[in-house]
């Protein structure tokens, strides 16, 4: 060891160590470096856990803002805002009856922000619901759900029902006279199976509408253990699935090649625009190849990057632009009107009408009749025939267009005129001459389960699209009408709920018109 | 793609100014804190800061004091608003009891009409100013009280003799000793609530005949028997609210319990009204009300024309006046006992729940304006409305000349059953023994007449009541009915009526009837109807008596 | 001779990535400062701007027969308060070290928690208390003695009747 080789100052090395951890840490943090290149883009993607679900490229047709309005992310937007305003209620919520109503009358009176943030949430829950029902008939009219995407549609639906849940649940939560009388029904509608076991006298053996209601409730009334219960799947067991369910959908988003385009979708977009940056158009010779596992090739294969963009930025711009847009609607409601907050819960005094979130107001509707078939029948075969659809209909024509399929937009019209007319028709005939009960008072129950307005209306759409299957010889066309059908009774029987029933569910021109207690 | 760029754009801008409002209206715009912004204290501006009152025990967390600054523990200079101005001296300092538990409202808003209640869900709104004496009844229970009358007697008497002189009752009258050494007498607001010497007669004989001084001798002199009792009912009656005890007084006298309970006692005719004052004015109906959505209104307008108010409502119409329902709506409002953990229940409330104590002064005038007054009228002539059973006149001299004291304690022991009558002496709720007796004189005092000395025995008739029958279907059945069942008149074949009545009082109400009243005495001769003589009489009362079932 | 032809870009290339996408920018940076309000607002939360314990003013009753230098504690309270022939006096009884509440006895305080003893004055005698107890104001009104606890006066004041 020479003199001149003086060996390394400890102290020193110790000191530039200490002022480089900052610049180290955002260094091995962000590994990619700036996103500039194609390529550093690309791992600004795949090298962050949280984007990673996206693809790293993204076809100028999912880009189209026709092709899907934004729907799927507005939905995960305003989850993330129920998510996050939802935390933020948690720290002073208390899941305990009279404590739950103090809790939510401090939350509005006097928390910091507590009153705005709770209006969020509750603005925000109502927007996911809106917008995770458009999604999915997004996703229905432009057939988005054939092969390979039947899996997701069904994810979907799975998505569907949990947001339902989550809304659900949180309407007991403030413990007011509203929420009460809301979840006693709901819990009355799970019980509701009796109807039938009751009818054929089984109920002392097989009670699964029992079981459903103790299981729901912990009680045979909503009490504190309801409120607990409801809160945990509130909070923690409906947020957790759906979380997951969530990253199982985008990533099969990826997996499934990205969103559905039409065959001529290339054809039909032409040329990038000027300024865009550029499209990648050099074909690779592999992609996405289950590299070394197993021979084969993903479903993505044969369809090469062609006319592509990175994600980094063009998706992200699209994305961050319809989350601020949620953001916005969110606040802006949240602003314009109080989340509501009615008496506290009075088992004794029924609030008349007790109604259910908007969402509800259609079955609530169709309950009135048997609650039974309105409650758990019809809810049912709807979510049976909506999972069943990738799987009957296996289709090529329209994929990924507008009203694609045999008829098009014109049987879209026409379903839609046959849904609002027959379900107002029905609807104007019991509300202006009553039921079978009305009728035949001693009428046995079981005819009432089977014979109701919820079991015509289906019977209706059903007869309806089976003549659609026949005539254009395609099941897709039979679906279309279907779904219109239900959708447009779902609507009608929905604003039926929401502004024309009153007090004993009595049919009212307007509110005005209730009489005073 | 730049149009996603613009989306971005516009949609921040647009969450960003709408964030910017959100936050200027949570910091600048609430009223509580500008009335707090101008408020000063005599240390300078007050800090701003949402303020609360919390007793756990009343379970009270009381907002009030936000605006109502003044209020608050420890903030009594505060001012600059009209909000500010300090409560008025009571014995309850706002700042350890809360507001709303005198006053009603929402104590946990912070904003005036939500905490004030005035919205449509809050099923507790402020009383209004003017019943806020009804605050009271939350926890207190005014005993003692007798019927009105009495009562002005007693006021007037504590007047008369001059005791303003030396005492001072809610802040009336009084003399502070030109030595400065205090009032002369000391003041008697609470007397009746923290008790006072009940010797205080003597002493102050005594102190008199000792004193040299003399404003003593000038001030004072001998008070007789009867304004000594009269001073003791207005010494029991004075809990520094005398409003409410001028209510309550009113409600002893218009016969409320008759039909209604309050604390478990009083007849099932009527709801119970033990909680009146907390009805959520949300739930009542005010399509045939004129006038404000309030519960006091509501009150009001029903006690002035109950039937109008309320479909098929059986309740009389009283023929009250304005000042009359005013107090009784005042007393009303009142009914709103709340569960106390039992540290804080009141001596009086105690003395009512735990010592059996009646929530109204026992001496027959009281019991019989508190119970008999409402159907039998104030003045015990009776009561005859439309559409109603006519209620019996009781006080008439023909009956009580003819009944014995028995009598009368057997029709309000047992009543009539099938009547509207209860039987007040059997009944958990009603009245007990020496109640009773205390009504009986007083019945007799108001008529001023006693029983006529009856030495025939009590089933003394031995007619024939074949013969009655005929009669008694031409002659009575028009009112009593055909089997005696009652209809306009009262019923005859009551079984508790034929065990206490004897056949000289049947006789004799037949015969001579009653004054004043719809049934004519059918001895006397009548252009209108058939007269009776005397056997036709006597086989009449033998064919009533066969309605008698027999004693086994 | 060679002609200058461009050859096709690859995917590996650097992109010719516009200098300044002020748009982009100024939407990036807008998104950025409405979360960063929003973000504000949301921590602003979980500051409590009301407490739920009750009034730190109390009222006591004082037992007829309290010796000079006995400590009479109220019931649910963390207060101890004394008589002597100069008036009454309030101390607290939450220790200054880490908030346990100590006992008041013959000679003083002993926290249970750590070990501090205090004179019967409040001062520190031993152990890790860094203050000694805060005397607390007393006041006479209506008959009732009115303790704050919330309000220290300086040790020695005492009140009379």
């Amino acid at each position: 060891m020479t003199p001149a080789e003086k060996p390394p100052d400890g102290l020193r090395e110790f000191a530039d160590n200490l002022k480089a951890a900052p610049r180290h840490i955002y260094e091995t943090a962000f590994r990619s470096g700036t996103p500039a290149t194609d390529r550093t883009r690309s791992t600004f993607i795949f090298g962050n856990v949280f984007l990673h679900l996206h693809s790293v490229r993204v076809h100028r047709w999912t880009l189209r803002w026709s092709t899907t309005m934004g729907l799927g992310i507005m939905t995960t937007s305003a989850f993330l805002i129920t998510l996050i305003t939802g935390v933020m209620l948690m720290f002073y919520y208390k899941p305990f009856p009279e404590a739950a109503y103090d809790s939510m009358k401090d939350i509005h009176f006097v928390v910091p922000t507590g009153r705005f943030i709770r209006n969020i949430h509750r603005w925000a829950a109502n927007v996911m619901v809106v917008a995770v029902i458009l999604h999915m008939t997004r996703a229905f009219f432009t057939a988005s759900y054939r092969k390979p995407r039947e899996y997701n549609w069904l994810i979907g639906l799975g998505l569907l029902v949990v947001t339902l849940g989550l809304s659900f649940t949180g309407y007991l939560l403030p413990w007011d006279q509203l929420a009460y009388w809301a979840i006693t029904i709901g819990a009355n509608i799970a019980q509701s199976p009796r109807e039938v076991t009751d009818a054929i006298g089984i109920t002392q053996w097989f009670d699964p509408g029992g079981i459903q209601k103790l299981l729901l409730l912990g009680s045979d009334v909503v009490g504190p253990e309801a409120l607990i219960r409801f809160y945990l799947l509130h909070v923690m067991l409906l947020p957790l699935a759906l979380g997951a369910l969530m990253g199982v959908h985008f990533w099969r988003i990826r997996k499934d090649g990205g969103l559905a385009r039409p065959s001529d979708a290339d054809a039909r977009l032409g040329p990038p625009p000027a300024g865009t940056y550029p499209v990648f158009t050099e074909a690779p010779q592999r992609t996405y190849q289950l590299a070394a596992v197993v021979k084969g090739r993903t479903p993505a294969v044969n369809n090469g990057p062609e006319n592509t963009v990175p994600s980094m930025p063009h998706l992200f711009y699209a994305e961050l632009g319809v989350f601020m847009l949620t953001v916005l609607i969110c606040l802006a409601l949240a602003l314009i009107s109080d989340a509501p907050l009615k008496e506290l819960a009075n088992p004794s005094v029924p609030e008349n009408p007790a109604k259910a979130p908007w969402y509800f107001l259609g079955l609530q509707e169709l309950v009135s009749f048997s609650a039974f078939m309105g409650g758990i029948g019809v809810p049912a075969i709807v979510l049976l025939g909506l999972g069943l659809i990738p799987y009957l209909d296996r289709e090529k024509e329209g994929t990924g267009q507008w009203f694609g399929g045999p008829g098009g937009w014109p049987l879209v019209r026409r379903s839609i005129l046959l849904g609002l007319g027959s379900t107002l028709l029905v609807e104007t005939l019991v509300i202006r001459f009553g039921w079978l009960r009305e009728w035949f008072p001693h009428i046995p129950q079981l005819i009432i389960t089977a014979i109701n307005p919820a079991t015509i209306l289906t019977t209706i759409y059903a007869l309806y699209s089976l003549w659609l299957i026949r005539r254009h010889h395609s099941t897709r066309a039979g679906a279309m009408g279907l779904f219109t059908c239900f959708l447009c009774g779902f609507l009608v029987l929905t604003i039926i709920g929401t502004y024309f029933r009153g007090p004993n569910w009595v049919f009212y021109w307007s509110p005005g018109d209730w009489p005073k207690h | 793609m730049s149009k996603n760029k613009y989306l971005l754009l516009l949609s921040s801008l647009g969450a960003l100014a709408l964030l910017i409002a959100a936050a200027v209206n949570e910091h600048f715009m609430k009223e509580w804190r500008r009335i707090q912004n101008v408020a000063v204290s005599d240390e300078g501006p007050v800090e701003v800061r949402l303020r609360q009152v919390i007793n756990p025990g009343l379970k009270v967390t009381d907002r009030c004091v936000s605006c109502h600054v003044t209020m608050g523990a420890g903030e009594g200079s505060v001012r600059g608003a009209k909000v500010l101005a300090p409560h008025k001296a009571v014995s309850h300092d706002p700042a350890e009891y809360g507001c709303t538990v005198c006053h009603g409202g929402q104590g946990l808003a912070t904003d005036k009409a939500e905490s004030h209640g005035d919205v449509h869900f809050w099923p507790e709104p402020m009383l209004p100013s003017h019943y806020s004496y009804a605050g009271c009844g939350t926890c207190h229970a005014p005993l003692r009280v007798p019927q009105r009358e009495s009562y002005q007697r007693a006021v007037s008497a504590f007047e008369r003799l001059d005791c303003y002189a030396c005492h001072r009752v809610e802040g009336r009258g009084g003399t502070i000793r030109p030595d400065g050494g205090g009032m002369e007498g000391p003041d008697l607001s609470k007397a009746g609530l923290a008790g006072y010497d009940r010797e205080w007669y003597p002493k102050h004989v005594e102190k008199m005949q000792k004193e040299p001084l003399k404003a003593w001798k000038m001030s004072f002199s001998a008070v007789n028997d009867e304004d000594r009792q009269l001073l003791d009912v207005f010494l029991s009656t004075c809990v520094g609210a005398s409003r409410l005890v001028e209510a309550k007084a009113m409600f002893n006298t218009a016969g409320c319990l008759g039909c209604h309970k309050v604390s478990g006692v009083g007849g099932d005719s009527g709801p119970d009204l033990s909680r009146a004052g907390y009805k959520d004015p949300g739930l009542a109906d005010f399509s045939h009300v004129s006038g404000p959505a309030t519960l006091a209104n509501w009150q009001a307008e029903h006690l002035r024309s109950p039937l109008s108010i309320v479909l098929g409502s059986q309740m009389p119409s009283l023929g009250l006046s304005d000042r009359d329902i005013e107090q009784l709506v005042l007393y009303t409002l009142s009914l709103r006992r709340r569960d106390l953990p039992i540290s804080y229940v009141p001596k009086d409330r105690m003395r009512a729940l735990r010592f059996g104590e009646r929530e109204f002064s026992t001496d027959g005038a009281t019991v019989y304006g508190t119970f008999c007054a409402g159907c039998h009228g104030l003045a015990g002539s009776g009561l005859r409305s439309a559409g109603l059973a006519s209620f019996p006149s009781i006080a008439n001299p023909d009956l009580l000349e003819r009944v014995s004291d028995e009598f009368l304690k057997n029709t309000i022991q047992h009543g009539r059953p099938g009547r509207r009558m209860p039987a007040w002496g059997d009944m958990a709720s009603g009245l007990r023994p020496e109640e009773i007796l205390s009504v009986i004189d007083y019945l007799r005092s108001l008529s001023g007449v006693k029983q006529k000395p009856d030495r025939t025995p009590p089933r003394w008739v031995k007619a024939d009541s074949a013969s009655g029958r005929a009669l008694f279907a031409s002659t009575c059945a028009g009112c009593h009915g055909a089997q005696g069942e009652g209809g306009e008149a009262p019923a005859l074949n009551n079984q508790v009526l034929l065990a206490s009545a004897t056949d000289t009082y049947l006789i004799e109400t037949i015969g001579r009837g009653r004054r004043g009243t719809v049934m004519q005495g059918f001895l006397d001769p009548s252009p209108a109807r058939r007269t009776l003589a005397g056997a036709e009489i006597e086989s009449v009362v033998a064919f009533i008596r066969t309605w008698e079932k027999k004693q086994p | 001779m060679s002609t200058t032809t461009t050859p096709p870009p690859s995917r590996l290339d650097p992109e010719p990535v516009p200098r300044r996408d002020v748009l982009g920018l100024a939407a990036m940076a807008s998104a950025a400062g409405a979360c960063l309000l929003a973000l504000a607002g949301l921590l602003r939360l979980p500051k409590a701007a009301v407490l739920s314990s009750p009034s730190k003013k109390f009222k006591a009753v004082l037992p007829e027969n309290l010796a000079a230098g006995e400590a009479f504690v109220p019931a649910g309270r963390s207060v101890a308060l004394f008589r002597d022939a100069e008036g009454v006096y309030a101390i607290s009884t939450v220790c200054t070290h880490l908030g346990c509440i100590i006992k008041p006895n013959a000679e003083g305080f002993e926290c249970p928690c750590h070990g501090s003893k205090f004179q019967s004055d409040g001062s520190v005698k031993r152990g890790p208390a860094p203050r000694a107890l805060p005397w607390l104001k007393v006041s006479h009104t209506g008959g009732n003695w009115i303790v704050d606890e919330g309000a220290p006066v300086p040790p020695g004041t005492k009140v009379q009747a």
